[in-house]
């Protein structure tokens, strides 16, 4: 066997530009795949695969929710308790608030964060309490949600919280390219924020300013995380989303009262189901004043305003 | 196999090449952890409370034994003050005597027995002079315009522990709310309905009960109307110029009798 040079194409020089084209082309992948690491918002690839929220069978929404408590257990420390739950039959949720009583102590914002696990810093709140001049306007422009008197009410004042009006016709939903936000059947409109992609178009559509965005990734002190979750209501969210008012739908769709309803210390905010003859939100329609909001755009809302007098 | 020893050297640079991949993946740092942060809202803030501190000995208990509102010196005497007994987990033990107490604005029988009657003393025009030892106790603040101020339109001057109705009706204090609404008789119809007033626990009644609170809960019967709550914080102003515009301060109790 003669040995011959030219023949095996191993020479040093062809050795050294074979390995260094290597290591370039390497290096070139590499640096391909570098925005990958920066996917961080993913948590793991079954959540950048996961299907859409109505196609999921029971089985798959059962690895979906233990996922997502896992992923609570590592970012938070505590395990939570997520669960799915599905609009009640023969129940549309209606909202009264009588604006006779609110005094515009701000305990429903309050209430409302500490239950649905929004951003305490940047700050994210769902119910934004206006007040508003006595001059006889509903004109939302005149309304000042900074106030900061030593005491409330103030006279020459009444107090007009705003919050999502879970419109019978919601302009939001309409919007929404990838449809990640829906009406259900209790009439609470919700948001997947799995499937949102943080468009904001449902923001700008909302006529009640309802709909906030996670700029950035929300801070939440793991003490103050409120464990029992619902996938479609106050489960953390993450980076790039929208969330709003779902009505508390971890605690009216297993029968109790919204936060908001249970802490306001004037008893001016009524929940119930309209479809029952004898709920109070029954009562107040068939016989207070009622009031709606920008009723002109046609939206429905599902969100009265009342008077005692 | 073949021996060819460039098939060695691509197969080794290709190891080496995903290894360092692999290396650059491993070094992904996770996720930033938590700032952690004061809260922005104290959470006693939140506690559900009513209007006042109007509360029963059982309530109370039930509570954890806040009595920080209530003025026990009423009826003790500063001088021979009762002797406040917790139990291990820091909670008042309240005697017997105070089970149905309702603890801020007393049964005036408590203090004065059927057997000794009190003797009301009139000013010119007519209404009560309420006694030095009363005052700043009940502050009579019973109607808008003309009040309401007289004790024995409710109260029975015969038997301190019943009330009355206009209509001469004798209620027991666990009735008061029969007597409100011998007046208020529109409200006590929104409140029958759900409202009026706070209504805490299940809208589903099958699924669980109904917490609703009666009249006096939240209203001091000799002053019903609320004098003011503080508001809890607005939402942050990211704008500096608007930042010179403080907050509300805590002040001392915003649920003022």
């Amino acid at each position: 066997m003669s040995f011959d040079t030219k023949d095996s194409g191993m020479t040093r020089r062809s050795f050294l530009r074979t390995s260094a084209a290597l290591s370039a082309g390497v290096a070139a992948i590499a640096a391909g795949l570098a925005p990958l690491r920066k996917l961080g918002q993913y948590s793991s690839v079954d959540e950048f695969l996961q299907k859409y929220y109505k196609e999921l069978t029971p089985e798959e929404m059962k690895a979906v929710l233990a996922r997502i408590e896992d992923e609570v257990q590592r970012q938070y420390g505590i395990r939570p308790h997520v669960r799915d739950y599905k609009p009640m039959n023969g129940v549309e949720f209606v909202y009264a608030l009588n604006l006779t009583r609110c005094v515009g102590c701000r305990k429903c914002v309050h209430a409302c964060v500490a239950e649905n696990n929004q951003s305490r810093n940047p700050e994210i709140q769902y119910i934004r309490v206006l007040k508003m001049p006595n001059d006889g306007t509903f004109d939302v422009d005149k309304g000042d949600h900074n106030y900061a008197p030593k005491s409330v009410p103030e006279a020459g004042s009444f107090y007009m919280p705003v919050q999502c009006h879970q419109c019978k016709n919601p302009p939001c939903v309409r919007v929404c390219p990838v449809k990640a936000t829906w009406q259900e059947a209790d009439g609470i409109t919700v948001i997947d924020y799995n499937w949102c992609i943080g468009c904001r178009y449902c923001e700008a559509a909302c006529p009640y300013y309802a709909r906030r965005f996670n700029f950035t990734n929300p801070s939440i002190p793991p003490d103050q995380l409120n464990l029992n979750m619902s996938y479609l209501g106050n489960r953390p969210r993450r980076k790039g989303v929208m969330e709003k008012c779902h009505f508390c739908t971890q605690r009216t769709r297993a029968g109790r009262y919204p936060a908001c309803v249970e802490v306001c210390p004037t008893g001016s905010r009524k929940f119930g189901n309209i479809l029952d003859p004898d709920s109070e939100v029954s009562y107040i329609l068939k016989n207070k004043r009622v009031y709606v909001l920008k009723a002109e755009l046609g939206t429905l809302p599902r969100f009265f305003y009342y008077f005692d007098i | 196999m073949n021996p060819n020893p460039n098939t060695s050297i691509v197969l080794a640079a290709l190891t080496v090449g995903f290894l360092a991949l692999a290396f650059s993946f491993a070094r992904v740092p996770a996720r930033p952890g938590l700032v952690s942060r004061p809260p922005l809202v104290p959470r006693e803030a939140l506690a559900i409370t009513p209007g006042t501190v109007r509360i029963s000995a059982a309530q109370l208990v039930s509570s954890g034994g806040d009595v920080s509102g209530l003025d026990c010196y009423a009826c003790h005497h500063k001088d021979s003050p009762p002797e406040v007994k917790f139990d291990a987990e820091h909670r008042i033990i309240l005697p017997k005597e105070h089970a149905d107490l309702i603890i801020s604005m007393r049964n005036c029988a408590e203090c004065h027995p059927p057997n000794d009657p009190v003797k009301l003393d009139y000013d010119a025009s007519g209404n009560v002079i309420v006694p030095a030892a009363h005052r700043g106790l009940l502050a009579m603040a019973h109607g808008h315009t003309l009040r309401n101020n007289n004790c024995y339109n409710c109260h029975d001057r015969d038997q301190l522990d019943q009330l009355h109705t206009p209509e001469g009706v004798a209620l027991k204090f666990d009735q008061a709310t029969l007597l409100c609404a011998s007046c208020h008789g529109t409200t006590y119809r929104d409140w029958l309905a759900g409202a009026h007033g706070r209504t805490n626990g299940y809208w589903d009644r099958k699924a669980g009960p109904i917490k609703r609170e009666e009249c006096a809960s939240c209203h001091d019967p000799h002053a019903p109307a609320f004098t003011g709550l503080i508001p809890m914080p607005g939402p942050h102003l990211l704008h500096p110029l608007h930042q010179q515009n403080p907050g509300p301060t805590k002040g001392p109790d915003d649920h003022e009798l």
